[in-house]
């Protein structure tokens, strides 16, 4: 059965939906570039919300740093072949930069030291180490230093975040903090943080759980909730809940299913659109891609064919393994949409080490995308493959960012870099990105 | 005379005075309301006061509903002109057919003083109004034909009516096509209306008869003219009065016509008397089985088209509505526009239990309701009605408006009473230990399944994200999905990957999914949870659910 597929023509495709997905896209729209992005839930709906940079290096050595940009200098000087060292130091200024304005003028604001790495909670009562955290989450950081006496709410049905646990854990570095357990309004059996965060995006809902906190007060100088403020009116919830208890509240991220990398995913479907991206979100890109002169032909759809697009050049930050932009089988691991050259050990059974904490992590995770200095994929031999086709995101290869704690950074510097290269082939002049 | 004059100025003054009085009522300003009315509107809202008062506004909407459903049967009209046309026919030929010619004695003479039937426009009237029965009858033949529907919802009480109605109109024809014919029934009306005997005048009239009147009578033999013109006026002085030309019979003399050339015979055996009996007879059994056959719908529908005008069942006082139920099952005509108007129809191809079709189930339903429904029955009428989805159609569609989207839940509370619940609750009794039922539910078809819950490559991709459960729109809808749905989405699938699917069967999850595909749309790792929920589903069913074959060998 033939289907009639309506043609799009663009300037920039961007495949992905994740962090670098949608920073690429936000750049792209910022510099007025034609673009069309595809992608379908993936890994974003997962994130804690938190935009890590460096956080750690050397990771055998667990080397903690507390200025990020001294460790990505040391990290640079170490591992060229790192994706940060081919955008280098002033580009990833530049590009987390523009991202955190563009998420403080949007309804979802964060904050950040410029020159040092903040703390944030876990649900397991660690402590974590990143660059920028929701304005909700950004109490603790400060208070780490003076350690108030805390109330911790946790509620019964939520599973995964205890306010005991946490208190137990944290107890050395922070005696003073209590716990109390309440129902929450309007919600029995198990509960989920997403039904519960949008159930607080209600008056009501606001007002009856400040009345239920109320009381456990005492002399506590701040409350910890779980990251259930709301999910599109973030800031409305906490602001209006601090004024109702007349103390700061912060957040603490929580397991999944959680709501902080939904309240990013939503910020961007929300805002793109309106800069002039054309979003085809829940769609994927269909086999098989084919070139024409010099543009990309590919069909994007989800079942089924919806959209055929021809795009003069394409950003791939598909993801990697569960955002399957790399797929792994018994043999190798392949890049699913292109099948381009993935920089892999030579065996399988070279991937992993026998222990899973291993301290310097598992080969395969620094398996991926090989880019030259247009960030631009290669083959063995270090040739670029498609002139017009771009990579970024935890596609790349040379980087193991869940031990590193370089995700978002990774993600958005990349991104940025991607766009820049991919402007000097559209033959746009660089213009000063408008916020 | 003068007394009779002051009377009369009196009484105009009083006229005139309160006329003066009353205008006033129009004209006077008291209180804010009437600044800047003009008193033509008031005058106009009084009188719809007025009316108000003597009449309850709801008087004109019942009166409306009158008019158009049951006079004008305009509800129909608008689903269909051709059956309202054939309906219409039929309906009014045969209501018009009893009121002015079987109780012609009673309800002639009310209008007309020197009424006769066989005088015009009587005796056209007549003859129409059978031609339209007739064609209403074989229109409606014809559409039967043509639609498959009708083909599976015959009963013979319907039939023995409709033939007993074809014997009434065609003997009626036949009747009076003898009638016509009749040489004795001259002698006996000659001998009846004559004042004399004059052999010359009989035998005019007799030509006359013969010749204009379609009689068959032996011309006598070599006539004069004169005996022509004094025919007429022989006819004129006795028969016209009451014997209109027989040609306006425009179905009889055609017939008489073609009856002629044995009328001789028909009269020697007196055939008019013969038919007159069979149509009386006959006329008196259809009435006497009218109520044992859905014609008493004729009662009930317009009863029952009353009654919705003043609301839903469920807005009826509670000891009134088993009443109403009781009047809507009788209005039913079998019809079935329900059943082709069906949302789950189409599930009779593959599950052969009739009673999925609206029409069918409300044929059980009376049964039902009067306690004449064995068990095997009561069975496959749970079936059925729980395969029903509610959706309302057929309520909309019925064409005597029946509320059957009431009565389908009020008889499904009935069935669970009576110990025949829904097959999906029969479907969480089964353990993985039990025996599967016989493989004859589904004849003819292949088995509707993709295989999925049985291929592992469905489930090992499930990371248990949750993703599936907070887009599904069935949970959002819970404040407590374990209390209401026993298990949420991902859970199912967990079962999946546990090879545990039989504990799936009956969860109330699986069967309250509404198929909206978000899990599926939405997984991260692409597993097709809303495929896998149908796979359960039909294999919940397959197990489950009974066929007539399995009922009728006597599993359970």
């Amino acid at each position: 059965m033939t289907t009639v597929c309506p043609e799009i023509e663009c300037d920039l495709l961007v495949i992905g939906t994740g962090m670098a997905g949608m920073a690429t896209a936000l750049f792209a729209a910022q510099r007025g570039i034609d673009t069309v992005q595809v992608g379908m839930t993936g890994e974003l709906n997962f994130a804690s919300g938190l935009l890590d940079l460096l956080g750690m290096h050397p990771v055998a050595k667990a080397q903690i740093w507390s200025d990020p940009w001294d460790g990505i200098a040391q990290l640079i000087h170490d591992q060229p072949d790192h994706p940060y060292a081919r955008i280098g130091v002033d580009t990833i200024r530049e590009a987390m930069q523009a991202f955190i304005n563009f998420l403080n003028s949007s309804t979802l604001p964060y904050r950040c030291h410029p020159h040092q790495n903040a703390q944030v909670i876990t649900p397991v009562g660690t402590l974590k180490t990143t660059y920028a955290r929701p304005e909700s989450m950004a109490w603790i950081d400060r208070a780490l230093i003076d350690r108030p006496p805390c109330l911790l709410v946790d509620f019964p049905g939520l599973k995964g975040f205890s306010a005991r646990q946490i208190k137990a854990v944290l107890h050395d570095r922070w005696p003073d903090l209590r716990t109390a357990r309440l129902p929450f309004p309007g919600l029995t059996g198990e509960l989920q943080t997403e039904r519960m965060a949008r159930r607080l995006e209600t008056p009501t809902a606001r007002a009856q759980l400040a009345n239920a906190i109320r009381p456990q007060l005492g002399d506590a100088r701040a409350v910890g909730l779980p990251a259930i403020l709301g999910i599109a009116r973030t800031q409305q919830v906490f602001t209006e809940l601090q004024q109702a208890l007349d103390v700061p509240v912060f957040e603490i991220p929580t397991m999944l299913p959680a709501v902080t990398g939904l309240r990013l995913r939503e910020c961007f479907e929300r805002q793109l659109p309106q800069m002039g991206v054309r979003a085809r979100y829940q769609q994927k890109i269909l086999p098989t891609p084919s070139l024409a002169s010099d543009c990309f032909i590919l069909q994007a759809g989800g079942e089924t064919p919806e959209a055929q697009v021809r795009a003069r050049a394409i950003v791939l930050a598909s993801g990697r393994f569960f955002g399957q932009g790399l797929h792994a089988d018994r043999h190798a691991i392949r890049e699913t949409i292109f099948d381009l050259p993935v920089h892999q050990p030579a065996d399988r059974s070279q991937w992993h080490r026998k222990e899973l904490f291993h301290d310097e992590g598992h080969p395969i995770h620094q398996a991926g995308l090989r880019i030259d200095a247009h960030f631009r994929p290669v083959d063995a031999q270090g040739r670029c493959v498609y002139p017009n086709l771009f990579a970024a995101g935890s596609i790349l290869a040379h980087q193991d960012w869940i031990r590193q704690k370089c995700g978002s950074g990774l993600a958005i510097a990349s991104a940025y870099a991607a766009v820049q290269a991919c402007q000097a082939v559209l033959g746009q002049p660089p213009q000063a990105a408008t916020a | 005379m003068l007394t009779s004059n002051v009377a009369t100025i009196a009484l105009g003054i009083c006229l005139a005075g309160t006329a003066w009085r009353i205008s006033r009522w129009f004209l006077s300003d008291i209180g804010p309301e009437s600044d800047g009315l003009s008193t033509g509107r008031r005058l106009a809202a009084a009188g719809r006061a007025l009316l108000g008062a003597l009449i309850h506004p709801r008087f004109w909407q019942r009166s409306k509903i009158f008019l158009w459903e049951i006079v004008l049967q305009g509800h129909l009209l608008q689903q269909d002109r051709l059956r309202w046309a054939m309906h219409m026919a039929m309906c009014y030929g045969v209501l018009l057919l009893v009121l002015l010619h079987a109780l012609d004695d009673w309800t002639a003479p009310v209008f007309f003083a020197d009424y006769y039937p066989t005088l015009n426009p009587f005796r056209w009237l007549r003859n129409f109004f059978a031609f339209l029965v007739l064609a209403g009858v074989l229109g409606t033949a014809i559409r039967h034909r043509r639609h498959i529907r009708f083909k599976r919802i015959r009963s013979n009480a319907d039939r023995l009516i409709l033939l007993l109605l074809a014997v009434i109109i065609v003997s009626g024809i036949v009747l009076e096509s003898a009638q016509i014919l009749s040489a004795s029934v001259f002698e006996e009306m000659v001998e009846d209306y004559m004042g004399d005997d004059d052999p010359d005048e009989v035998a005019a009239l007799q030509h006359y008869w013969a010749t204009e009147m379609g009689a068959a009578l032996p011309v006598p033999a070599g006539e004069r003219t004169a005996d022509a013109a004094a025919g007429q006026t022989a006819h004129e002085a006795y028969c016209a009065a009451c014997h209109s030309r027989p040609q306006t019979a425009f179905l009889s003399y055609p017939i008489s016509r073609f009856l002629k050339p044995v009328a001789g015979m028909m009269d020697a055996l007196r055939i008019d008397n013969w038919l007159w009996t069979l149509h009386y007879l006959v006329s008196c059994l259809a009435l006497a089985c009218l109520p044992f056959s859905k014609f008493f719908h004729l009662l009930a529908t317009p009863l029952n088209l009353l009654a919705r005008a003043a609301g839903p069942v469920s807005d009826s006082p509670r000891a009134f509505r088993a009443s109403r139920r009781a009047l809507g099952l009788d209005a039913c005509t079998h019809c079935g526009v329900c059943t082709e108007h069906c949302s789950v129809a189409p599930f009779y191809r593959v599950i052969p239990n009739p009673a999925i079709l609206p029409s069918e189930k409300l044929s059980g339903v009376q049964r039902l309701a009067a306690a004449r429904a064995p068990a095997a029955e009561m069975a496959l009428l749970s079936d059925g009605s729980f395969t029903c989805t509610l959706c309302g159609r057929c309520t909309r569609w019925c064409p005597s408006g029946i509320d059957l989207q009431d009565l389908w839940q009020a008889s499904r509370r009935d069935l669970i009473q009576k110990g025949f619940p829904p097959f999906y609750e029969r479907a969480a009794a089964i353990t993985p230990s039990a025996t599967r039922a016989p493989e004859s539910t589904v004849s003819g078809h292949p088995p509707l399944s993709l295989g999925l819950t049985d291929r592992p490559e469905t489930f090992w991709a499930c990371v248990q994200c949750t993703t599936c459960t907070s887009v599904c729109p069935v949970v959002a809808a819970s404040d407590d999905p374990h209390r209401d749905l026993d298990l949420t989405p991902q859970q199912i699938m967990n079962l999946m990957r546990l090879q545990l699917k039989e504990q799936a069967f009956g969860c109330r999850m699986l069967w309250d999914c509404v198929t909206c595909y978000q899990c599926q749309e939405h997984c991260p790792q692409n597993v097709k949870v809303a495929d896998v929920l149908y796979e359960l589903r039909n294999e919940a069913c397959r197990r489950a659910i009974r066929s007539p074959q399995a009922i009728a060998a006597g599993s359970s």
